[in-house]
């Protein structure tokens, strides 16, 4: 029973890890951006929902609307305020990385001051476990985040292989140069990624405000799973760090039954140093040796 | 001499004897808080009750010139305490440092010792923090007491006596594992699985499906920060329904305000608030002004922690000693009883201080308490 209970934790977390991951490696992936701020995105999207839902008391609807608002034009203004202007004029990954990593500090300081330190939670019954049989709990927001998670993935995936603007977006990744020669602009269609890499991010960010809490550094634990999954997955992969995503949900939660808990971080990190040594094209990525 | 150079001299000197007053009439003491991370929260209650002592003092004029506190962030975090630790000692010279978290704690007082700075800990409550040297201080009751303080309730008072412990992987979670393998045999209990989570840990419902597997009466939280709280939400989600207990860091606002946190108990060192003694009652009548809330014991902890330094200020310059560490820690061993909020306390030769417990059970109203013990 506990490895069962273990196995469909595993996969509500998983599920919100690939939201997660998918959005991170989205960015990374199409504009070689290390976008650290990902992360950033994920505490406004969930302090804003937590806001207008628990606070304001306004209808979830509306509380879901103010979130993606609030992620997406984080995302859209960081691109065209910080990063765009730092490529025009040098450009470096790293210099990037900076003000991205710097961005995060910023963000979230300023959720610190705006809505304090302290945890906060979005208090529904929705996160309460029901026993669907003796010894077996399972919340609805578990199903929710599973559905949820499916959802979104098709509809990326849907949105990157039949849209004119999506396989414009998956060309950016590969030559940003022939983008321009067909006649689409490279900024704009990085403006794009960023506007969709937050609101990926979106749901996993509310579904967290309900199931786990809220603090002003919770960006850094989302950065963590983003990177290794996007490792793990293979980069640029966009199915590679959404199965990475739940991989590491599911491993963090199934070494419970072996394991102490204080490891079950680790195995996060184990997995990566697996894949770094014996596949470091990830999951379904390209090798990135060049 | 040239008219020049006798200006230059008169001038340096003047700049010394200026320098001089100011540094016998204001005093700085520092503080090494988590301003930011996953326990910025405890630094924001640290730091009103240490800023609440400093305008008293400063009101009364009671070292004869301003205090000031002068903050750096420890994050809660050692590696980031000893950075804050050595600006303080380094760069602004402090005699008398504020301290919290038993890990920062342990990682500073090496630095407290060797260059004689004394540092106070109000908020850490992990045993060895007894045994850091005599320049290390503490105006908080350690772990040990308030372990002890409740197994015995709840195993012949509530019939409790299969225990889970969740705590986190540092010293201060080591300690009340320590104590309580030690505490609960004898008191007729039972620590039927102890399970360690990384302090850095925010998915808690996999570690919920452990606790139920050993089927507890009582699960024991060693934890602090937002994670305690994270337990917490995540445990009661969980269907976890036993009795949920810890120890003072349960005492934080959050928490009393956490819906799922109803019923969940913890020990706090106890203090009458609506006593009539002069110094408590103005903490609690100023706080309660300022705030518009009661305060906490971790707020009259770090209170007393600035009191205490005022106060023995006030009796080295009496003498017309300087205010250095050293003369500090002599002058603590020879006062030893401060009238603090709470009453007289006494620190002991090792630095500690013994006072009694209450057991409170949180009702979202601010806890009600409900035993209290004597220390043992």
């Amino acid at each position: 029973m506990l490895l069962l209970q273990l196995l469909i934790n595993g996969l509500q977390v998983g599920a919100l890890y690939a939201l997660i991951a998918v959005g991170f490696s989205l960015v990374f992936g199409s504009t070689r951006v290390f976008h650290f701020a990902h992360g950033s995105a994920f505490t406004i999207a969930a302090y804003v929902f937590y806001y207008v839902f628990s606070v304001a008391q306004v209808h979830w609807t509306i509380a879901i609307l103010g979130a993606t608002a609030a992620a997406v034009l984080f995302g859209v203004m960081l691109d065209r305020f910080v990063y765009a202007p730092i490529q025009v004029h040098e450009g470096s990954f790293f210099t990037l990385f900076v003000a991205s990593f710097g961005t995060a500090i910023v963000v979230q300081n300023l959720i610190g001051v705006i809505f304090g330190r302290s945890f906060v939670s979005v208090t529904t019954p929705l996160s309460r476990s029901i026993e669907i049989s003796p010894g077996l709990f399972v919340s609805p927001l578990s199903g929710i985040a599973i559905v949820v998670a499916v959802l979104f993935f098709g509809g990326l995936q849907f949105f990157l292989m039949r849209t004119h603007v999506g396989m414009g977006l998956r060309a950016l990744s590969e030559n940003p140069e022939l983008v321009r020669a067909y006649g689409l602009s490279p900024r704009r269609l990085s403006t794009m990624v960023f506007a969709l890499g937050s609101l990926l991010v979106v749901p996993a960010a509310i579904l967290s405000a309900a199931s786990s809490g809220l603090s002003p550094a919770i960006g850094h634990h989302v950065m963590l799973i983003s990177l290794a999954a996007t490792i793990v997955g293979g980069v640029g992969s966009l199915r590679g760090a959404a199965c990475a995503g739940l991989l590491l949900g599911m491993a963090e939660n199934l070494a419970l039954v072996y394991f102490e808990p204080q490891w079950s971080e680790a195995v996060t990190f184990i997995v990566l140093f697996l894949f770094i040594l014996f596949r470091p094209s990830g999951f379904f990525g390209r090798a990135i040796a060049h | 001499m040239s008219i020049f150079k006798r200006m230059f001299a008169t001038a340096l000197v003047t700049a010394a004897m200026s320098a001089a007053i100011v540094h016998a009439e204001d005093l700085t003491i520092g503080a090494l808080f988590p301003m930011s991370g996953l326990n910025a929260s405890y630094g924001d209650i640290f730091s009103s009750g240490a800023n609440l002592a400093r305008d008293h003092i400063n009101a009364d004029n009671l070292i004869g010139g301003k205090l000031s506190i002068q903050y750096e962030d420890s994050q809660a975090l050692p590696q980031q305490g000893v950075i804050g630790m050595n600006k303080l000692v380094n760069v602004q010279k402090v005699p008398y440092v504020l301290s919290a978290f038993t890990g920062v704690s342990k990682a500073i007082s090496t630095i407290a010792t060797r260059t004689k700075t004394v540092a106070v800990n109000g908020g850490g409550v992990g045993p060895d923090l007894a045994e850091l040297g005599p320049y290390f201080w503490n105006v908080i009751p350690l772990a040990n007491f308030e372990v002890r303080a409740i197994i015995p309730y709840l195993v012949k008072e509530r019939n409790l006596k299969r225990f889970v412990l969740v705590y986190v992987d540092d010293p201060l979670g080591q300690s009340v594992r320590k104590e309580m393998e030690a505490t609960l045999p004898s008191a007729g209990g039972q620590l039927v699985e102890a399970l360690s989570v990384p302090a850095t840990s925010q998915q808690f419902g996999g570690i919920a499906a452990r606790v139920r597997a050993a089927n507890p009466d009582v699960v024991y939280v060693a934890s602090y920060g937002s994670q305690e709280l994270q337990i917490v939400k995540q445990f009661r989600d969980a269907g976890i329904k036993q009795q949920l207990v810890s120890y003072s860091a349960f005492s934080i606002p959050e928490l009393n305000a956490l819906p799922e946190a109803l019923g969940a108990m913890y020990t706090t060192q106890l203090v009458d608030w609506s006593s009539n003694d002069p110094v408590t009652k103005r903490f609690v009548d100023d706080y309660k002004a300022k705030f518009n809330k009661m305060p906490t014991a971790y707020i009259a902890n770090y209170y007393n922690a600035v009191r205490t330094f005022a106060l023995l200020a006030n009796q080295l310059q009496k003498k017309g000693k300087p205010v250095t560490g050293e003369n500090l820690l002599a002058q603590r061993i020879e006062t030893r009883t401060f009238d603090l909020v709470g009453g007289k306390v006494t620190i002991a030769e090792n630095g500690t201080v013994v006072v009694p417990m209450q057991i409170v059970e949180i009702d979202g109203k601010g806890g009600k308490t409900v035993s209290s013990a004597a220390p043992k």
